[in-house]
């Protein structure tokens, strides 16, 4: 059975041992910035950048409004052009359904592009089953299967690991010692991974986006990997979230135009690949076999209500990198998968509120998210709600709840609220020695209450 | 599509042509005019369209135009028509119309990769440098 990627459940554990690497707090300030700047860079350079963002959006919720008929669209466009289409309500349907390809065809290597999904439906141990081993070949997807670990960032997966590291994983792989310098580091890997592209039985890749109207699937990638993964094996399968459909490919281009851009503060990626269906009659290479799974896996629960605009999510990561919160922690405290604002929203929609409870408060509220979402996602007022529901559905400790019921209580009375004051400034004196200020007042001098306004005249 | 007179007084008098070149040479494309260079081992395409604001190249598979030429060789020199050049992503998917070739590949640079303690490294699957040989209009 196939293990859907679970919430870490150890958001504090895990962020604790973080911040107290000096390391990893280096290289997320390093690459958070970077990336940040980047994309700050590519938005100033673009004039119709606002425009782009409000249409995208629209774009977005118009395929939101009407996903089945976009996924019936899509289906029907690409089996005409020869593509076989799965639609998985589960992960463990979308596992199943891949693994069975692999069996038919006695695959024994599966090459594979980078894909959010595959994570999430825990595909690599479902095919490892059917005795196919699968092999990442994205480079910082490869260092993290070698090292057994899993991405922190949506587009810089391995940004916690040094050339050091990577120098050791790779020359365990080669049986001879590479030394840790970049160019000698992607040489190896290109050599490695060669033979994984022409020896695969089976390339499977994810989906950036898919165009209804066509039935054509879009992949973004800078190595290549994706466009080889998806040209050289006799068998292409894709999987995407059901909410990746776009309706034409004049939508298409505005989506492209921000993606990059947002992620990596690019034009473009460098291979940007729209696949119609397998290869033609008379076509010398290309996939004789295309599947393309359909993954819903909790998406439909989310179309009609507060989260829908969750959907709209184009997994480009600016939301990560101006983060206060994904900035000092990393990825790994939110879980194997997604992190960051849209990984602390998405999460708890996905596999529900009780098995996340920590993650709509892995937020300040600045609201720095929302502001660079290239879709205009509101993600702090959905965390915000999100904490609303932890309450409302008695997710939230008794504590909590009961604090908040009698603050709610006093406050709405003259006389509650001078009584809660006066207490609090008499209270003041201890706020640092027990109760939530201990924690605070361990790093920071706690504010000192005023007089209220009232009593100042 | 624009023609090419109406987007140079557009774009203040920059033609297409040296729009594309210089976004093709900011991304790591080494362009050059009419004759392209001689390197042994060197994958040969036919661009079907080029960007100017991306500076990119964009590969329609076909019979005669197979996938690998563009990706397995170390050296990927691609042939482009000035007069295919394009402005951008809407020009080309309104000149594709809806009937999608296969394959289309949109290559914008050499591959590329930051992976590695977010450093710049060029060349990690795909071909290490590409060249685009700009010829005259068909």
């Amino acid at each position: 059975m196939a293990e859907l990627a679970q919430p870490s459940g150890r958001f504090r554990e895990i962020a604790r041992i973080k911040l107290a690497d000096a390391h990893i707090q280096q290289a997320l300030d390093d690459s958070t910035i970077r990336l940040r700047t980047h994309r700050l860079d590519a938005w100033s350079a673009l004039p119709e950048v606002q425009e782009l963002r409000e249409r995208a959006h629209e774009i977005r919720m118009s395929v939101i409004d009407d996903l089945d008929g976009h996924v019936e669209r899509f289906t029907a466009a690409l089996a005409a052009r020869g593509g076989n289409v799965y639609f998985a309500r589960t992960a463990d349907e979308a596992s199943e359904y891949v693994a069975n390809v692999c069996r038919r065809r006695g695959a024994k290597l599966a090459a594979k592009s980078k894909s959010m999904v595959s994570e999430e439906i825990g595909l690599n141990q479902a095919l490892e089953a059917v005795g196919t081993k699968a092999v990442e070949t994205d480079l910082g997807e490869y260092i993290l299967q070698l090292a057994g670990e899993h991405p922190v960032h949506i587009v810089a997966p391995a940004i916690e690991k040094t050339a050091e590291d990577v120098a050791e994983l790779l020359s365990a792989v080669r049986g001879k010692k590479i030394p840790p310098h970049l160019e000698d580091l992607t040489n190896a890997a290109r050599t490695q991974l060669r033979e994984t592209f022409l020896n695969a039985d089976v390339g499977i890749t994810g989906v950036n986006f898919a165009v209804s109207e066509t039935g054509s699937i879009c992949l973004c990638t800078n190595e290549g990997n994706g466009r080889l993964v998806s040209s050289i094996p006799p068998v292409h399968v894709a999987i995407m979230g059901m909410e990746r459909l776009v309706p034409t490919t004049a939508d298409l281009a505005v989506l492209l135009k921000l993606l990059a851009r947002s992620g990596t503060g690019q034009k473009l990626t460098v291979y940007t690949t729209l696949l119609t269906g397998p290869r033609r009659a008379g076509e010398v290479d290309g996939p004789e076999e295309l599947h393309v799974v359909i993954l819903d896996n909790g998406r439909t629960n989310l179309l009609r209500g507060r989260y829908r605009e969750m959907l709209a999510c184009i997994r480009c990561g600016a939301c990560l990198n101006v983060c206060p919160v994904y900035r000092k922690t990393g990825g790994a405290a939110y879980s194997d998968v997604y992190s960051g604002p849209m990984g602390a929203v998405l999460l708890p929609l996905l596999v529900g509120l009780q098995q996340a409870p920590s993650l709509p408060h892995a937020s300040s509220l600045c609201g720095a998210c929302t502001e660079a979402c290239p879709v205009k996602i509101p993600l702090h007022e959905l965390l915000l709600d999100l904490r609303r529901d932890l309450v409302a559905e008695r997710v939230a400790p008794w504590t909590e709840r009961v604090a908040f019921a009698l603050w709610s209580w006093a406050w709405s009375r003259p006389l509650g609220y001078r009584l809660s004051t006066a207490l609090a400034r008499l209270g003041q004196p201890l706020a640092g020695l027990v109760g939530p200020g201990r924690a605070w007042a361990r790093v920071r001098a706690l504010p000192r209450l005023g007089r209220r306004y009232r009593d100042r005249r | 599509m624009r023609d090419e007179a109406e987007h140079e007084a557009l774009s203040g008098g920059v033609t297409l042509v040296e729009q594309f070149v210089a976004n093709a040479e900011a991304v790591g494309c080494h362009v050059h005019r009419r004759t392209g260079p001689d390197i042994e081992g060197a994958g040969v395409s036919t661009a079907l369209y080029g960007l100017a604001d991306t500076g990119s190249v964009v590969l329609a598979a076909a019979p005669d135009e197979p996938r690998r030429n563009s990706l397995l060789p170390d050296v990927h020199v691609t042939m482009l028509a000035e007069d295919r050049i394009l402005p951008g992503l809407d020009e080309l998917f309104a000149a594709l119309g809806p009937d999608l070739p296969s394959a289309l590949a949109i290559v914008t640079g050499p591959s590329r990769s930051a992976d590695i303690e977010q450093k710049l490294a060029v060349g990690v699957h795909g071909p290490r440098e590409v060249h685009v040989v700009l010829l005259p209009p068909a």
